[in-house]
């Protein structure tokens, strides 16, 4: 008798690739000329953004060098806004009506009476989202990638924005797909998705802004100065706060890569205080990841529970 | 036969409403049972819960040994539910849904492919394989429910008013279907409101109204049990005048038909007799010694929907 073995490591990729969800919905999305038309009309519209910034560079240069490094990192930059965008809008979109649209096709309870286990059900449809939103993200990056010719741009960045990108379509991705499996309606789920997701992209910046120089306009234009400590205490803070938020952490760990040369982390002095101030990418990495374990973890425990009602 | 659903004790409230109070039911394997009530007598409720879809206020219930609130795995692997709705995706072909749940129950795929073949057959669905779901009619799409339901060779199937909304032909259609699973030795619970129905595929039949039990049991001998006499049609050539001399003798006879008064041809006379078997024999041996020419002598049986009003008292419509 002859047996097969397959590699354990391997094990969960096979699984994947067998999931019925994944292959239906990805049959369903795929299927027709949307899907297509979609990536044309994206790509297209990358195309003419990096033609414009190009042409701005061919048209007035006085100092060469200078002017295309600023036109490399304008293209990486403006590459980079886009698919910020689709990261954080369109992966909740795509999730938030994963479930919902089950319960309101009367399909979920048919999924629910088969042995399709809520792990491979919650899986199968997040990746077949996913996997949509890391398409658009990856067919970008051999235009983002123009930005290496022109100079301005490291690799490191290149590789540092893309992580935080990812972890960010799964950590709103699976914010969909809690909601959705949540809440009964499409419309419900996709708004209060949409509103966290503001709060956190929109409303920590702004609640930052607002409150942050109140605060240090009472501790240091007081008559008696607060300790050192309250500073380091102060920067935490605003290092904890800032690594929440996606267009803080990608603008703030390109600060450090450039003007510091740090990747993970760089050492100052504050007060009396030698303070190891850390890459906010890897703070936001682990922040979002703890993040979408919870809620695929919370996502599983909904679709699991048997009703009362 | 071994029991495969049993149900004890089964309670379902929701806040001041109870939708089901205490169900008791027993149904044996390979059975055919018919799940009949008024609307909101709490049919869906019990179907739910024997699905693991629902969690029951107190009460157990078993399929095929296994607990539907502590093993839902295993319950899931023995049952196919069919709902009172489709729950069919449009956007997909008829075959790849199909596929689509066989591979949720777990049906390798080089078992798949034959399989659905065989399902499409079974259904006659086999020309509609390629086509999209959408495209199917509403009798195609409950066929194709049916389908979904067998993908993996389930003991039990759970069927939730699976003629509603049907037309007459598709619905002769659905139930020669059930008739076909009947032959496959497949236990069957349906809840049906057209009771004549019911009554030509069904082994027994359940009775629920304002979420309790009223009556379970054998059809036949439900008919019997719940008739306080029987009805009998006797024939004769000639008068009747003797033949109904004779009945009111016996004592036995509450109420007598015959005549054009009741609508009745000559010579035939209807009577309610209170007796049992052997008192109805001897009547007719006097009949038959008074030299009464006796064309045909019957007992009329009744259908299911006497014995539905009879036990039901419509207090939920």
């Amino acid at each position: 008798m002859s047996t097969t073995t397959t590699s354990p490591r391997f094990t969960w990729l096979r699984q994947l690739g067998q999931n019925p969800m994944t292959i239906k919905e990805l049959r369903g999305r795929m299927r027709g000329r949307r899907a297509f038309v979609v990536l044309t009309v994206y790509l297209l519209l990358v195309c003419g953004l990096v033609a414009v910034l190009y042409a701005g560079f061919a048209l007035g240069s006085n100092n060469r060098s200078t002017q295309m490094a600023a036109t490399g990192k304008s293209i990486f930059v403006s590459i980079l806004t886009m698919q910020s965008f689709l990261a954080v809008f369109l992966s909740p979109a795509f999730t938030a009506a994963s479930i919902t649209s089950e319960k309101e096709r009367q399909t979920y309870d048919l999924l629910r009476t088969t042995l399709l286990s809520p792990r491979a059900l919650i899986t199968g449809k997040l990746v077949s989202a996913l996997s949509y939103i890391f398409l658009l993200i990856l067919a970008t990056v051999p235009l983002q990638s123009l930005a290496f010719l022109l100079g301005g741009v490291a690799f490191i960045e290149l590789f540092v924005s893309q992580l935080l990108l990812f972890i960010s379509a799964l950590a709103f991705g699976l914010l969909g797909l809690f909601l959705s499996s949540l809440m009964r309606t499409t419309v419900a789920a996709t708004v209060s998705s949409y509103a966290l997701v503001l709060f956190l992209v929109v409303g920590i910046p702004l609640l930052a802004l607002f409150t942050l120089p109140f605060i240090s306009m009472m501790m240091f234009t007081s008559a008696t100065s607060p300790p050192g400590w309250v500073a380091v205490v102060l920067v935490y803070v605003a290092l904890a706060i800032g690594s929440l938020n996606l267009p803080a952490t990608l603008i703030a760990s390109d600060v450090f890569l450039t003007e510091y040369d740090a990747i993970f982390y760089y050492v100052d002095t504050i007060d009396r205080y030698r303070v190891v101030i850390f890459s906010p990418w890897w703070i936001y990495l682990l922040i979002y990841f703890t993040f979408s374990l919870l809620l695929y973890w919370a996502t599983i425990r909904q679709v699991k529970r048997i009703p009362n009602v | 036969m071994a029991t495969i659903i049993e149900i004890n004790g089964l309670t379902k409230r929701y806040g001041k409403l109870t939708a089901l109070n205490n169900l008791n039911l027993k149904v044996e394997e390979g059975a055919v049972v018919g799940f009949i009530g008024p609307n909101g007598a709490g049919k869906t409720t019990t179907m739910r819960i024997l699905t693991t879809l629902l969690r029951p206020t107190s009460g157990e219930a078993y399929v095929a040994g296994y607990s539907v609130a502590k093993q839902p795995d295993q319950v899931r692997r023995v049952i196919g539910y069919m709902p009172d709705f489709f729950g069919v995706y449009e956007d997909m072909k008829v075959w790849e849904y199909l596929d689509f749940f066989a591979a949720c129950y777990g049906v390798p795929t080089q078992q798949r492919v034959g399989m659905i073949d065989d399902l499409l057959s079974l259904v006659d669905l086999n020309h509609k394989k390629e086509d999209f779901v959408e495209s199917l009619s509403r009798g195609m799409k409950q066929r194709l429910c049916l389908a979904r339901t067998l993908a993996h060779d389930p003991q039990v199937l759970i069927l939730d008013e699976p003629a509603s909304g049907l037309d007459p032909r598709a619905r002769i259609e659905m139930r020669e279907l059930l008739r076909e699973l009947k032959t496959l030795g497949k236990t069957i619970f349906f809840s049906s409101h057209i009771l004549s129905e019911v009554a030509d595929i069904c082994s027994s039949i359940a009775i629920l109204e304002a979420g309790k039990l009223i009556a379970h049991g054998d059809i036949e001998e439900m008919k019997k049990r719940l008739r306080s006499h029987r009805l009998i049609q006797l024939r004769v050539l000639g008068e009747t005048e003797l033949v109904q001399k004779m009945l009111v003798e016996s004592g036995l006879v509450l109420q007598m038909m015959a005549g054009k008064e009741y609508d009745l041809p000559e010579g035939t006379v209807r009577f309610d007799f209170s007796g049992n078997d052997q008192e109805l024999s001897q009547l007719l041996g006097q009949m038959m010694k008074a030299d009464i020419p006796i064309v045909s002598f019957s007992e009329e049986t009744g259908d299911l929907e006497d014995v539905f009003l009879h036990v039901t008292q419509g207090i939920v419509q």
